[in-house]
């Protein structure tokens, strides 16, 4: 009866252990702050949107793809993303990208586009109007 | 205003049915028929419900804001009916429909068994009560009017012949970002067209339709059969909850058994469609992303599957008297599988996730985010609070005898891995809620070990006897599985050239397990034909977790940019782009690629898709699959250049501009004088039209006035290039915007030496491997079949 209990106690640390272990690793932010993530060397989930004056452009022979975000207050940095243009990247609302700041650019592994929904689009237009 | 009224009044129903089921247990003698009876109006109200707002979608009543923001006339039939749970507030109505559904048979399923009626359903009509809530006019109202809350339509929805009308004025803007113009939907609006004897229907002619992403057969069956699985949970829920109620715990499990599998049928079959969708249609390149929306699925379906492991031992150790095994265990997680439903849905319609998903998420506002919390709230309290509460005497039930190998522990073992796994996926999911996020490596590492316990627990729990078994009873029966899943590694070693020794363990283990099921369902097929259920489950999912191993592990992929006519080696394959052609009224456009073996064989032809939607002015893009049993070979258009770029691509340096501003560029002195204006009117109605900037360019002392303009026709936006010889200039607007009046230029040299290769046609693409996928959904819908065989066994069951 007692072992049982010390057993299972051991599996459930080791288990946890593991767990905690592997988030702490695997476990990335999300910032909308560019001077935290430009002052960062992790990997970073930041949020921002297209600067869409600055256009974006197209390497074919580097398959990069690279573009201009910004965030709140409006602080640019330059995205290079290894991939080619996501599939909703113009009607985009708002950008999360992870990645490195490195050298002066952001280098993305992943680009998530965030569509406007009817909502945003309600208060956008409510804004401007 | 009929929806509103049916729904608040099958609200009302559910409120009444409850407190009247509520009263019957507690011993009210003429209450029980009325409870029934408006159970049963609630119910039907909730079909006539439906069944209106799917009448309202499929007659384009653009006046409904639902029926406005997700469907339009263009769509087909089985497209209108996605639309039905397209949004929150119709997935709401699917979720709240098959619920009001299934509790029509558990009525009468309950009514049929002693006093259980009453107290299942009064904690069922509670579930319905909040899901009715949802979707009540306060809430998320199917059947809100667009005018309800303002919004902005776009004027290509609104029918013409009113844009001259006086009063369009006050409620038409313009959005300098995009130079779009809207018509603000408001009670005013309202009120006006109304004065005017001007009907909403009248005024808005088109819907905005449907996000292409979900204009495809699985949108039509992914969603009902996936909340058909979420709506079942509620009755393992109820069980449980009745039992505590009641404090005896004898009967619950076996009256509960069936919906417990039928429902982790139907929820496994629901999330493994889904995964399809991912992997064929939406061109994730996998089946699974460890996406937040397809983990919330999965968290309740782990929790399910567990709680059936130990509730088979609680049932089995009933046979001594008392209630049996692992009491506590069995209801905290038929009551955790629906309380993690109900999280789930916090998660994926509260924003929460916002940031963390592919899946869009739409803020719903603060008090619908309350009443989320709310839900979950009532149910873990309600749930857990009755656990504790009846604690004392759970704990006094306890029967002690344990063996190290017997079934029971090896069953226990299972809903331990399972919960283990529940957990590291609801973990990793709700990461999010606190700003944080995992990679999805997290989710793999942490699984290849326990899939490797569960793989092998798989095997070993079928070997072992009830109670008590012998090692060398074990041996002798695991002799042929054991020879057999050597002969398994050695070949996957050998010929599969698989090194990597989690790999390799978790593929004996699942080869283990294969067999040992495999030899015990063909002796009992020549038997018992009803006992094969969980044979057959745990063979397909052995099948599943191989070809996860397969698929995930061992696929490759490459990116290569196919020029037509040339062909290029891939991944073992010849590949060749021999053209593009238009399909479904030149919307989309099929791009051909024949693939053949390196190694000969016929050539085979796949077709990914790429088409720029209408519906955001994006860039869709279609894989096509060569399928096969040991392998898919899958393909992901990224893009297309036709060649002709090359040479019309306007070559020079971009300028942008304001009225009254000027430049000097290429030697030449540029003045931007004047706006030249669209005809308003035109450009509203979506007519023809023309606007651009008036230039003057002064070079060598010569001045030129020119107009770069913007011409809108019905095939599309044209730019016209101006060209001045004396100044050797080109100059052509890229953009321009109205309301800013801001122009983007190029201005080039005409000389300049215009590029003199031939166009060429270039696919890109990215292809890659999936060994074994196959095996990945034959597994899955072998485990389903299993779990609907192990239903009926367990259906008869219930009544002993």
């Amino acid at each position: 009866m007692k072992n049982k209990y010390i057993f299972g106690g051991v599996i459930a640390v080791v288990f946890l252990g593991m767990m905690i272990f592997l988030f702490t690793k695997s476990n990335i932010q999300y910032e909308s702050d560019f001077v935290k993530v430009m002052s960062s060397d992790r990997t970073i989930k930041a949020t921002g949107s297209w600067v869409k004056e600055k256009s974006y452009e197209v390497n074919k022979s580097e398959r990069t793809f690279a573009f201009y975000m910004k965030d709140a207050t409006g602080r640019e940095m330059k995205v290079i993303y290894s991939g080619t243009i996501p599939n909703n990247f113009e009607s985009a609302q708002s950008i999360v990208v992870t990645g490195q700041y490195k050298n002066g650019n952001f280098h993305a592994k992943d680009i998530l586009t965030k569509c406007p929904s009817k909502y945003q689009d309600k208060q956008n237009a409510a804004a401007n109007s | 205003m009929a929806g509103s009224i049916l729904t608040t009044l099958a609200l009302a129903l559910s409120i009444f049915s409850m407190v009247m089921y509520f009263f019957t247990y507690r011993g009210a003698k003429n209450t029980l028929n009325i409870a029934r009876m408006s159970y049963h109006a609630m119910a039907m109200l909730v079909i006539i419900a439906s069944a209106f707002l799917m009448y309202l979608i499929i007659t384009h009543q653009y006046q409904y804001e639902y029926v406005y923001s997700y469907s339009n006339d263009d769509l087909p039939f089985g497209f209108l009916l996605s639309t039905f749970w397209a949004g929150q507030q119709g997935s709401f109505m699917l979720w709240l429909f098959v619920t009001a559904l299934i509790g029509v048979f558990l009525q009468s399923y309950t009514g049929k068994r002693d006093d259980l009626e009453p107290r299942v359903m009064m904690f069922f009509t509670l579930a319905t009560t909040f899901l009715l809530a949802m979707v009540s006019p306060l809430l998320k109202n199917p059947f809100a009017y667009i005018w309800a809350e303002p919004m902005f339509l776009e004027v290509a929805k609104i029918n013409p012949a009113y844009f001259n009308a006086p009063f369009m004025q006050n409620f038409m803007f313009n959005d300098p970002n995009s130079g779009q113009n809207f018509v603000k939907m408001s009670k005013d609006l309202y009120a006006t067209l109304q004065g005017s004897g001007i009907s909403v229907n009248q005024f808005i002619i088109h819907g905005k339709g449907l996000n292409p992403l979900l204009q495809n057969f699985w949108m039509q069956i992914h969603p009902p059969i996936l909340f058909t699985g979420f709506a079942m949970t509620t009755v393992p829920f109820s069980f449980a909850m009745a039992a505590l109620l009641k404090n005896d715990y004898k009967d619950w499990v076996r009256q509960s058994f069936p919906w417990i599998l039928a429902g982790s049928g139907i929820l496994g079959l629901g999330i493994m469609l889904g995964g399809y969708w991912a992997y064929g249609v939406l061109g994730w390149g996998g089946y699974w992303a460890w996406d937040p929306v397809e983990n919330a699925s999965l968290v309740p379906w782990l929790i399910s599957l567990a709680a059936i492991h130990t509730m088979i031992v609680q049932r089995k150790t009933q046979s001594k008297g008392g209630f049996g095994k692992f009491v506590k265990t069995n209801l905290l997680l038929s009551i955790l599988a629906y309380v993690m439903v109900l999280y789930s849905t916090f998660l994926t319609r509260s924003g929460v996730l916002g940031d963390a998903s592919v899946h869009s998420f739409v803020d719903p506002g603060a008090i619908v985010y309350l009443f989320l919390i709310i839900f979950v709230a009532t149910f873990l309290v309600l749930g857990v609070g009755m656990i504790i509460y009846r604690w004392k005497y759970l704990e006094s039930q306890i029967v002690d005898e344990e063996n190290l190998l017997a079934r029971e522990l090896a069953l226990f073992t299972a809903t331990v891995t399972l919960g283990a796994s529940a957990l590291i996926v609801a973990v990793g999911t709700s990461a999010p809620i606190f700003k944080q996020s995992v990679e999805t490596r997290f989710y793999n590492e942490m699984h290849v070990p326990l899939a490797i316990i569960i793989g092998l627990l798989n095997g070993f729990s079928f070997l072992l006897k009830w109670r008590h078994s012998s090692g060398e009873d074990i041996l002798k029966k695991s002799k042929f599985s054991l020879i057999a899943t050597g002969v398994f590694a050695l070949l996957i070693i050998l010929f599969g050239k698989v090194y990597d020794i989690m790999m390799i363990l978790l593929s004996i283990s699942a080869a283990f397990a294969l067999f040992v099921n495999a030899e015990i369902a063909y002796k009992i097929f020549t038997g018992n034909k009803k006992m094969l259920g969980a044979y057959i489950s745990h063979i397909g999912f052995s099948l599943f977790l191989l070809g996860v191993v397969g698929s995930a592990a061992y696929s490759k992929q490459f990116e290569v940019d196919l020029t037509k006519g040339k062909p290029v080696n891939v991944l073992g394959h010849t590949l060749e782009f021999t053209g593009y052609n238009p399909i479904e009224n030149n919307t989309k456009y099929e791009f051909n690629v024949s693939i053949k073996d390196l190694d000969g064989g016929e050539a085979r032809v796949i077709k990914p898709i790429m088409f720029i939607s209408t519906f955001n002015n994006s860039l869709m893009r279609e894989p096509d699959i060569l399928e096969g049993f040991t392998k898919d070979f899958y393909v992901t258009p990224l893009s297309y250049e036709d060649g002709s770029n090359a040479e019309n691509k306007p070559q020079g340096n971009a300028v942008i501009l304001m009225p009254n501003e000027k430049t000097s560029i290429e030697g030449a002195q540029l003045t931007y004088t004047d706006f030249i204006k669209p005809d308003m009117s035109v450009m509203m109605g979506g007519g023809n039209f023309q606007m651009g900037a008036k230039l003057t360019v002064t070079k060598n002392g010569k001045t030129e006035t020119i107009e770069a303009l913007m011409k809108k026709e019905a095939q599309g936006v044209t730019f016209v290039p101006v060209e001045l010889k004396d100044a050797d200039l080109r100059v052509e607007l890229t953009k321009i915007d109205p309301t800013t009046k801001k122009a983007e230029l190029i201005v080039g040299k005409l000389s300049a030496p215009v590029s003199t290769t031939q166009p060429q046609e270039v696919l890109a693409i990215n292809a890659s491997t999936k060994p074994f996928i196959s095996l990945v959904w034959i597994g899955v819908a072998i485990a389903v079949i299993g779990f609907f065989v192990s239903t009926l066994r367990r259906l008869k069951e219930s009544w002993a």
